[in-house]
């Protein structure tokens, strides 16, 4: 059922490249979900999301100093080893510094045609942040639409938008189902539908998600003892691990990830300034933590997550050196606990000690289990 | 011994400068005995704004008295642990640590316990910026917050909009503090703590020009001791008098080439933040005859520039210099926005490649041998990008050394191998140790 | 002219002896606990294997961590120098030396004096250095010269975490329980090291002939793996733990050529 998605997270790139062919259109690699992704695919470019590979490597460290976050320097290898060689341009909104260099150091030592650096607001919780936002957008739409000579006015966005939302709606329809005592896709599966709707053109996307969906009903990979588990924290792609937890009678029914549901969780609202519904879209999404503050509304975010989600206990993933989320964490890991959600810190790099980890998840499941006896 | 080259003298200032930074954390910790109100918030927050609530109103500023905490080598130890122990990772910022530690700790670095701000004012200039006060209002059980965002853009990109953002989040910055503390705002105030602002930033920036001069009539050990006034309150007339005079008296210095390094011959710059607890590393130069004239970090976190008629790099020309009055609350934010969106320390946030182009510009106008770059540890703010400025001085012909370290957390710095660095990377510029 | 190089260094102390600027004598012994007392004991066998007293040495330049140890040394040089002077004497057309030791690696850029232009140290994140392959191999349970041996035998590949050796230590002790076979741990532990001195040498950039010296130099697996990371062959010294005393001996002999015994 899931090796559609299984292929194009193998072979993105190989995707990407015939994209480019298939219609001479333009691909951009966006380095933050932040970035408005609508904007782009009105003017017909493919935004596709650089990750890392998981694969250790020598190549970045005369570039990003090696005490910031693994998956930047994971992100910024990819481009010096030529992989992304296909994309046209590349763009970020900014949010953290640690990803920022991964952009910073491409620019200058990879070529691409184009880049842009949006500064997305980080005070989101305020009103002046619409106004300015939707001035930065404008300016980011008569760069692009220097960039591709097409026209980005509101029948383009009201395409894109539509493309989006239907992609979000599919995906919460998707994750919704995950709600259920007897969830139909396992943790690794939902990984692989959300994360490679950051790498294709979100059209080829929602036409097999919606297939996958109508094939869904009467699929469980439950089996009435599995513990529930929710997984939060930095970006985080690793499938291996998310594989090993399901290993041991456990599924992953929930998430809180920027490869997750925080990339897709709001839809763009419609209003008659389509670049302003855009900016509301990305200014009241889940939050990144650089950007949750001063009130911490990810709190009550993730704990209605684990509610609806009805999971037993959360593992907590931050990539090594991510200070956004090591600021938030303590006071996460509280407030779940405090709410009856036990949760296990594990800090991630681009490759992991499976072994280890497998026995403090196996140890953790155990104390989930526990409290089951009394 | 080899002869003194240049003659050298204390400066005559030291002890105002002394008292100055004494006084300011003595008065913070006072403030309620005299019926006054304090704040906390970052030291580049627009601390010119909560002066509109009255005479009595006192700050403490959350790096210098992070750095102040480690120069205490035990006491910061203690801190860090006691951050460690409520779950915080250690990889995070050290100032935020040895902060966060004081309150847990319930110890103030200047005696007694720690003094509860009644207000956080603070601004969002790196990942933790806004979030260092989130957990320190949770540490303190709760206290009124406001922060504002300044992530704009680069100076050279800045427009109506972006503009209007940061100063529209400052008009609501006041509302607040009018709620918050039931006083009623004074924009006469704000308007005089502008011009005292623009004036001492302006001026840090003339005295840093001086040292240009061969030989150097500071140190950059010397100058962080001078710079951190600014970083206290650079919107009081306070410091901006002071740097006046201390800028009178480096200009004398020059005349007379008093120097800081009495055996000159060969001209450092650093950057990021020094490791505070280790701050001998600049005495063990000077046996070689080197000293660090500063850094864009010591020149421009609290100096401000531009382009000077001759194309040099120097002081920025206050509001005040171009004849310009303040008049209302909005003109007065408005300039104080944009005056420290020019903050050339705030550019690399957008680019390491801007930073390099200000690093090139001041190895080249302050006439250097090499640079050392502390790859700090402690500091994601001052430290993203610094792999990309050591690559970008390489190129332009600068040797370059870098040594890991950690401003605020002594345990992540290795004096002996960075000593040992120094020797390998002054040997490489041909220069040896004087022995007694 | 005799003149002598003494290399304290973490783990042993080296002595080359130079008879008109061609090597004479060289002494290696553990620098243990007590760096003075061993510095000498290596110093005066030394001597003695080249027949000569101290007094007929003309000049003695000290090198290594514990370099001030030396303290009847006429002169001293840093490890970064030594190495670079050494390697050049050895190899004329070295421009990048790549030095590993016990506690450190170093990557250094020279110029045909044997000048340093520029030099990196390995960094505090670094699965790097001798002492986590030596750790390791004793968790194989076999000597680091078998260990290394036995990488070169490896049929796979397993990507080892190269950043942090408490990371990487973690995924030792998963691959042993998972009974991977020791050759394949041998050689993703030798890649991970690798791994991390070429990551650091790369920031100096990486300039041919590029020299590798140091005591993990003689680990033939670490030597396989850092020419397949860089994708060429590196030059190995013969007896790569002497290059820092060699060089320093060179510019003893050198101050002496150019009349600069003080």
């Amino acid at each position: 059922m899931f090796e559609h998605f299984q292929e194009w997270y193998d072979r993105r790139h190989d995707y990407a490249r015939a994209w480019k062919d298939k219609d001479a259109g333009k691909v951009v690699g966006y380095f933050c979900t932040y970035v408005p992704e609508e904007i782009f695919y009105a003017a017909g470019v493919l935004p596709v999301r650089v990750l890392g590979s998981h694969e250790p490597q020598d190549v970045t460290e005369p570039h990003i100093f090696g005490m910031f976050c693994p998956f930047c320097r994971d992100v910024l290898a990819q481009g010096l080893k030529g992989r992304y060689d296909y994309l046209d341009g590349i763009t970020i909104a900014q949010s953290c510094l640690h990803i920022r260099q991964s952009f910073t150091s491409w620019q200058k030592h990879v070529p691409v045609e184009y880049s842009y650096y949006l500064c997305m607001p980080h005070h989101v919780q305020s009103l002046r942040a619409h106004p300015f936002l939707t001035a930065e957008l404008e300016e980011l739409r008569k760069s692009v639409e220097g960039w591709t000579r097409a026209k980005i006015g509101d029948g383009e966005l009201d395409e894109a938008i539509e493309v989006y939302n239907e992609s979000r709606r599919l995906l919460r329809r998707f994750n919704d189902l995950r709600k259920g005592p007897n969830p139909p896709v396992s943790g690794e599966e939902a990984m692989l539908v959300s994360i490679t709707n950051q790498m294709v053109d979100k059209r080829d996307h929602s036409v097999v998600l919606e297939d996958l969906l109508r094939r869904l009903p009467g699929r469980s990979v439950g089996n009435g003892t599995k513990k529930r588990l929710m997984i939060l924290g930095s970006e985080n792609d690793d499938l291996p691990f998310v594989r090993m937890v399901e290993s041991l009678n456990a599924v992953i029914v929930a998430d809180d990830h920027c490869t997750g549901t925080r990339y897709y969780w709001n839809p763009v609202e419609p209003r008659d300034n389509r670049l302003e519904a855009i900016a509301a879209r990305y200014i009241e999404r889940p939050a990144c933590p650089t950007k949750d503050w001063p009130e911490r509304t990810r709190v009550p975010h993730v704990l209605n997550l684990a509610r609806d989600h009805r999971v037993d206990g959360a593992i907590i993933i931050q990539q090594k050196f991510c200070d956004p989320h090591e600021c938030d964490i303590p006071a996460i890991k509280k407030a779940m606990e405090e709410a009856g959600f036990p949760c296990l810190f594990l800090e991630f790099d681009v490759t992991v000690p499976i072994g280890q980890f497998r026995i403090r998840v196996e140890a953790f499941l155990e104390t989930l289990g526990m409290e089951d006896l009394f | 011994m080899a002869k003194a080259m240049y003659r050298m003298e204390p400066l005559k200032c030291w002890n105002k400068a002394k008292e100055i930074r004494q006084d300011y954390y003595r008065d913070y910790a006072t403030a309620h005995e005299k019926g006054g109100i304090r704040w906390a918030g970052g030291a580049w927050t627009f601390g010119a704004i909560p002066e509109g609530l009255g005479d009595d109103v006192y700050s403490l500023t959350s790096e210098p008295y992070g750095a102040s905490i480690a120069f205490d080598k035990s006491f910061s130890l203690k801190c860090l642990e006691a951050v460690e122990k409520k779950g915080f990772a250690r990889d995070l910022c050290s100032y935020m640590r040895n902060y966060w530690g004081s309150i847990i700790l319930d110890r103030y670095a200047f005696g007694g316990k720690f003094p509860k701000p009644d207000f956080l004012w603070q601004d969002h200039i790196c990942c933790s910026h806004a979030k260092w006060y989130q957990v320190v209002s949770d540490l303190e059980g709760g206290i009124p917050m406001f922060c504002i965002d300044v992530a704009a853009g680069p100076y050279h990109e800045m427009n109506g909009h972006k503009l209007r953002y940061i100063v529209d989040q400052m008009h609501d910055g006041i509302e607040w503090l009018e709620r918050i503390t039931g006083r009623e705002y004074d924009d006469g105030k704000l308007i005089e703590a502008v011009h005292n602002e623009c004036r001492s930033t302006s001026t840090w920036a003339e005295i840093c020009v001086l040292n240009k001069a061969v030989p150097a009539p500071l140190d950059e050990k010397t100058m962080y001791s001078l710079y951190v006034l600014g970083t206290l309150k650079k919107h009081s007339r306070e410091v901006a008098d002071f740097y006046e005079e201390l800028r009178d008296e480096v200009a004398y210095r020059v005349e007379n080439q008093i120097a800081a390094v009495a055996n000159e011959q060969c001209r450092l710059m650093s950057d990021t933040q020094p490791p505070w607890g280790f701050l001998k590393i600049f005495r063990y130069l000077e046996g070689f005859g080197a000293v660090s004239v500063g850094s864009l970090y010591t020149f421009a976190l609290i100096g401000m520039w531009e382009d000077q008629p001759d194309g040099s790099w120097g002081p920025r020309k206050t509001p005040a210099q171009k004849g310009v009055t303040i008049q209302t609350r909005d003109e007065a934010l408005r300039i104080l926005a944009d005056w420290n969106m020019s903050k050339p320390e705030w550019q690399h946030f957008y680019s390491p490649h801007l930073k390099s182009e200000m690093m090139i510009r001041i190895a080249r106008e302050w006439k250097l041998d090499g640079v050392m770059l502390h790859y700090n540890r402690g500091c994601e703010g001052l430290t993203v990008g610094i792999a990309e400025n050591r690559l970008a001085l390489i190129e332009a012909g600068y040797p370059v050394m870098a040594f890991e370290g950690n401003m605020g957390d002594e345990r992540e710095f290795d004096e002996d191998r960075t000593m040992s660095r120094m020797d390998a990377f002054m040997e490489t510029l041909g220069f040896k140790m004087v022995r007694a | 002219m005799f003149t002598a190089g003494i290399d304290v260094g973490a783990k042993a102390i080296k002595v080359v002896v130079l008879k008109d600027g061609a090597v004479a004598v060289r002494r290696l012994g553990l620098t243990g606990f007590e760096p003075r007392e061993s510095t000498l004991k290596v110093f005066e066998q030394a001597l003695r294997e080249a027949g000569i007293s101290r007094k007929e040495l003309a000049f003695v330049v000290a090198t290594g961590g514990g370099r001030k140890e030396v303290d009847f040394a006429d002169g001293e040089i840093t490890e970064v120098g030594g190495a670079a002077k050494g390697s050049v004497f050895c190899f004329p057309t070295a421009k990048t030396v790549i030095d590993v030791g016990a506690e450190e690696g170093r990557g250094i850029r020279c110029d045909s004096a044997g000048k340093v232009v520029d030099f990196e140290i390995n960094e505090k994140c670094a699965a790097g250095a001798g002492a986590f392959t030596e750790a390791m191999s004793r968790a194989l349970e076999m000597p680091i010269e078998e260990f290394g041996a036995l990488s070169l035998k490896s049929t796979q590949a397993i990507p080892m975490n190269a950043q942090c050796a408490v990371f990487a230590e973690s995924e030792v002790v998963s691959l042993i329980h998972a009974k991977t076979p020791k050759a394949d741990i041998a050689r993703a532990v030798h890649d991970a090291v690798a791994s991390r001195i070429v990551s650091m040498v790369r920031k100096v950039g990486v300039e041919k002939d590029v020299v590798l010296i140091g005591g993990v130099a003689r680990n033939v697996g670490f030597i396989d793996a850092m020419n397949r990371s860089l994708g060429f062959d590196v030059i190995v010294a013969d007896d790569p733990e002497y290059i820092g005393a060699l060089g320093a001996a060179l510019v003893a002999h050198e101050s002496v050529s150019h009349g600069r015994k003080s």
